[in-house]
């Protein structure tokens, strides 16, 4: 279900979260959804079962996932978090477009840049 | 859980282990990594009670290990050259393992026997070396004990038999809440299936953390100064709990190893007066060789 990046640097778990928080987002995984087991998700990868569950700690601390005891874990509501991610995104982009100003880079300058990256996607 | 307390052994007058102590977590995987000589092995075989540590003591489960056959029967132990008797085949070593631990799976053995592609009929004499590590390391999984203890047992193994063999320990991890210390020169693998790592050298523990904190507290960090500022100048006033475990100068150009808070070490470089940063974590064939580089100007403190 999710590809590890052996050359990544960061912890594994991170990279699980990550993943898996990336699948959420762009719906790949619905609400409701059933989460990989712990144990076939760390035979299926070759890593330590406490890593995966690291992982779905972190998940569901963050609202991504919820455990209903002995049957395991589920895709959560995600409208609020898209809101959050978005204004995250948001913010990200006002320092990138700080960043620029630095470089001369007007905002007429970025919407054409985004106007074409939009039409060649 | 694993208590080694203030462990040493002697080889005549050279000292394999040197006053080591360390504690391995149940239902974890524990990595034990270390320069050659550095007492990997022995450390594993005290464990195993295979030598008698000179001084200190090995607990399991709150039990001394040496001379306790009762306890013997909670782990088993892969050496690096297996041992077995002449002649014997796979189905002769299930037979007699299946004697001394009550645990042991012989379905399960056999299957994951054909899986492997290993006549159990077939003398080991004639297997290859790898061949004999993969059917001593599938003895040791289904022996269905506490403990596993393996002496590089992945060094030697081809990558398709190495995921399978983690995702072998991952599965017993999860079912019946395996323990397994494994030593290994394969640090890469290691950062797959390990929660806690321990670094030895000349005998003692250099280090002994959770791999994730390891990770998580070493950082590289390469910056560019400015063409008027020295080193001293803008890297003035190391915050509170970042050490410098190694730097390296060309020209402008310099390189640092940190010990410290990922989120400290940024907003100091963030308030310097430098032209570019970046910042990496290390990897766990990094942290080892910064680690032992670190101690490497100073072996007598480690040897008395």
């Amino acid at each position: 279900m999710i590809l590890l990046d052996y050359k990544d640097r960061r912890p594994i778990y991170e990279q699980v979260t990550e993943k898996f928080k990336t699948l959420i987002l762009s719906g790949v995984l619905k609400e409701g959804d059933s989460m990989p087991s712990v144990r076939s998700l760390a035979t299926s990868l070759s890593v330590n079962p406490n890593t995966i569950q690291r992982a779905y700690a972190k998940l569901e601390q963050d609202d991504f996932i919820y455990t209903v005891s002995g049957k395991g874990s589920f895709v959560s509501c995600i409208d609020t978090l898209m809101t959050e991610q978005k204004r995250d995104w948001f913010h990200r982009l006002d320092e990138l477009v700080k960043e620029g100003s630095i470089l001369h880079i007007s905002p007429e300058e970025i919407y054409e840049h985004i106007k074409q990256a939009d039409h060649s996607s | 859980m694993i208590e080694i307390k203030n462990v040493t052994k002697n080889f005549d007058d050279f000292k394999a282990v040197n006053n080591i102590t360390l504690h391995i977590r149940e239902k974890e995987t524990f990595g034990l990594v270390g320069t050659n000589g550095a007492g990997k092995s022995t450390l594993l075989r005290m464990i195993a009670d295979i030598y008698k540590p000179e001084q200190g003591e090995i607990i399991i489960d709150g039990e001394n290990i040496y001379d306790n056959p009762t306890m013997k029967s909670n782990f088993f132990f892969i050496s690096d050259e297996q041992y077995y008797p002449k002649n014997a085949n796979a189905k002769y070593l299930i037979q007699f393992y299946c004697s001394y631990y009550p645990g042991f799976n012989k379905k399960r053995c056999l299957s994951l026997l054909e899986n492997f592609d290993l006549n159990p009929s077939k003398k080991i004499d004639g297997f290859s070396k790898g061949m004999k590590k993969q059917l001593f390391m599938i003895l040791g999984i289904c022996a269905g004990t506490k403990y596993l203890l393996c002496d590089e047992t992945f060094d030697g193994l081809d990558p398709v038999i190495r995921q399978t063999v983690k995702s072998l320990i991952a599965n017993d991890m999860m079912e019946r809440g395996l323990t397994s210390v494994i030593s290994s020169h394969n640090l890469r693998e290691l950062e797959d299936i390990c929660d806690c790592i321990g670094l030895l050298h000349k005998g003692g523990v250099l280090l002994s953390d959770e791999l994730n904190s390891l990770k998580l507290n070493l950082h590289k960090v390469q910056f560019i100064l400015k063409d008027n500022l020295t080193a001293e100048e803008s890297a003035s006033g190391i915050p509170d709990g970042v050490s410098v475990v190694y730097k390296e100068h060309h020209g402008r150009l310099i390189t640092m190893t940190l010990e410290g808070n990922e989120a400290t070490i940024h907003s100091w470089f963030q308030s310097m007066d430098i032209v570019f940063y970046e910042m990496i974590p290390l990897t766990l064939e990094e942290i080892f060789i910064s680690k032992t580089r670190e101690v490497g100007y100073n072996v007598k403190e480690i040897i008395f």
